[in-house]
Formats: C-alpha cells, structure tokens, sequence
C-alpha cells in the first residue's frame, strides 16, 4: 500500500494512471491530511527544481581540450600508424603462404601415394627463384628500398618536428593561462 | 558565445574533425557534468578531474554514440560510471556517507555559523549541504531528475537501473534529503518549505 506522500509524490511527477490521478486529485480537495501534506510538497518540489548548478573553473574547457590536443600530439608512431598497412602485411603473408602451399600440394602425386603406399616418396618442385634474382632485377629492388627507407625516415622527422611545435605552442599556451 | 547549433550537429563536426565543436559540446554540457561529479568528490578539485575525465572519454568513444538517446543521457552515463570508478579507487566506504558519524561530523564543520545568520544563507546553500550529506547515488537521482530534467527511463538508462526501481529510489532521495534539511536547519526549515 502506498503512503499519502508516495501517493502524492506520483501525482506531483505526474507517474499516476488517469484514475489515481482523479482519485488523488479528489482526496486533496476534500481531505485536509492530504492538501497540507500536498501543499508542502508542492513547495519542497519548486525548491528542489530551482536548485543551481556548481560553476566549474573558468579554465574548464580550455584543460580539456588542451589536454585532448596533447594526447594526439604526443600519440606514438606505433599507434598512429594506419590499420590498413597492417591488414596489407597481414594479406602479402597469407596470399604468399596459399601460393607456397598451392604449388607444394599440386607438384605432389598423389595417385603414387594411394598407389604405392606411404614409402612413395615425392619430391616438391619449385620454380627456379634463382633465375629472378639476376643482377639489374636485384639493383632495381635495392633501389626502391633505399628509396621507401628515406621516404619513411622523412616522414618519421616530419612529424617529430610538428610534435615538438604543438607541445611548444601548449607549453606558452598553458604559461600564459597560468 | 555558445553555439546554437543541436549536440548531434556538433558531434558531426568533431568527428570530421572539427575540435573547435567539441569545445562548444563541452561548455554546454560542463556545468552540469560538473555538478554531478561533485555528488562523488568530496573536493571542488576531485570533481574537476573526474569532470574532465568523462569529457576525454566521451570524446574518445564519440564515435560509438549510437544517437538512439540523447547526448546527454549518453554523457551522464560516462559521468556516473567514472565517478563510481573514481569513488571506489580512493576507498571511500559509501555507507559511512550517511552513517550518523558522518552527519555530525558534516554538522559540526557547520556548526560554527549563527543561528540568528541563518535567514542570511541562500536556501541553494542549504540545499547543497544536504545533498553532499546523501549517498551518491540517492543525490545523483535528484540532480538527473530536478537539474539534468531526465526522465525516470533516461536516469534508468544513465545508471544502469529498471525505470521501476529509479521511481522507488527518487522517492526514498526525495524523503532522506528533506530529512536531511529538516535536521540542518532545525526550526529554519518550516520557513523554507
């Protein structure tokens, strides 16, 4: 059963059906219990909702957004790194791996196998690697390595350098709010 | 000057990369995140930290807001969870919040102001100090409800709980919190009500 004052707290929030609603309503009206009781906590409620809100420093939004600058200047290279290279490494291994196990399976005879039973052995034929890595086929790779090495190790100082220019920037920032 | 633009307006544009947005979701929202951490810190200090936790984190999960509620009620949500986190970290035992002990403790810091200068206090002041004396979870209720103006289903959303049991919770807040005026002030609070 509920109390006058859970009773009268529904109808004040409006939470009550439509029949407790005129049932509460009817009782304030007759009943001097319930319209003092209603009374008070009509104005308990009209304090409670005026009720302010505590200011934050004035600072407040300037540290957190310094702060979420700084997390993404100071993000390490690992992290920053994009997904996508490593899903590209992740599928040269497997496409490399199926083609290696593609060639292994379809050079072995496999009618010698079930014929012959398990001393049948078969030998794994390879294409001949050797024949690719000729001289101006292995000059050209070095080449492009030596090339992407640089590209990356610019791009490794280049965002040092813009790191270093954030943090001195947020360093004068925060001097300067202080 | 705050923007007048909508919250799911200014959460498009910090994910596009607009961080200015986010700095302007982050003043409309502050005051009351703030106000809500202080429910768990005991110190203006604590309340700022926790406050701006939940907006680094919030701005770190901006794009898992799946915009089936509001903003905000996804926000107070990061606020309830960090404060509690926050609150169980520094080990504070949340039944001694409102253990007798406490209370006279909190009474006594009052103590020391006139009666006669009672008049002089603004009735938010008071309100406040018996708000700090509930457990947090009794005075996040009535700050989501009166302050935030949430519904009983979004503070359900915000805290985890049945629309039911939050109905149940606001009104034993409701009742521990004018009872907790009513022995702050004593006599003063038949003037206030």
């Amino acid at each position: 059963m509920n109390s006058i004052e859970e009773k009268l707290w529904n109808y004040i929030d409006g939470s009550c059906t439509p029949e407790d609603e005129r049932a509460i309503a009817l009782l304030i009206e007759q009943d001097e219990v319930y319209r003092k009781k209603y009374n008070e906590l009509v104005l308990l409620n009209a304090e409670f909702s005026a009720m302010e809100l505590d200011e934050p420093p004035m600072a407040f939004t300037y540290n957190v957004m310094e702060t979420i600058r700084a997390e993404h200047a100071s993000k390490p290279l690992k992290a920053a790194i994009d997904q996508r290279i490593i899903k590209g490494i992740g599928l040269f291994f497997v496409f490399t791996i199926s083609i290696i196990l593609i060639v292994a399976l379809s050079s072995i005879h496999w009618s010698a196998i079930f014929a012959g039973g398990s001393h049948t052995s078969s030998k794994l034929v390879l294409p001949d690697l050797r024949k690719l890595f000729t001289g101006p086929v292995m000059q050209g790779f070095l080449f492009i390595d030596v090339v992407l090495g640089l590209y990356m190790f610019d791009t490794y100082l280049r965002k040092k350098a813009s790191a270093k220019a954030n943090n001195s920037v947020q360093t004068s920032g925060q001097q300067k709010q202080q | 000057m705050q923007s007048k633009l909508s919250d799911i307006e200014l959460i498009e544009q910090t994910l596009a990369g607009d961080q200015s947005a986010y700095a302007d979701l982050v003043k409309r929202h502050q005051r009351f995140v703030f106000t809500l951490a202080m429910r768990f810190a005991k110190t203006r200090e604590d309340a700022e930290e926790i406050a701006q936790d939940c907006f680094i984190k919030a701005y770190r999960s901006l794009a898992t807001f799946q915009r089936q509620s509001k903003f905000s009620t996804w926000l107070y949500s990061i606020v309830y969870t960090t404060a509690m986190t926050a609150l169980r970290k520094k080990r504070v035992d949340t039944d001694s919040i409102d253990d007798e002990n406490t209370f006279i403790q909190i009474e006594n810091q009052t103590s020391g102001y006139d009666v006669n200068n009672v008049e002089n206090k603004s009735r938010s002041y008071y309100l406040n100090q018996a708000i700090a004396q509930l457990l947090p979870d009794d005075a996040t209720i009535i700050t989501l409800f009166y302050n935030g103006e949430q519904s009983l289903e979004e503070i359900g959303q915000t805290m985890g709980m049945d629309p039911n049991t939050v109905k149940v919770k606001l009104f034993r807040a409701r009742q521990r919190l004018k009872e907790k005026l009513e022995r702050n002030l004593k006599g003063e609070v038949k003037e206030l009500i």
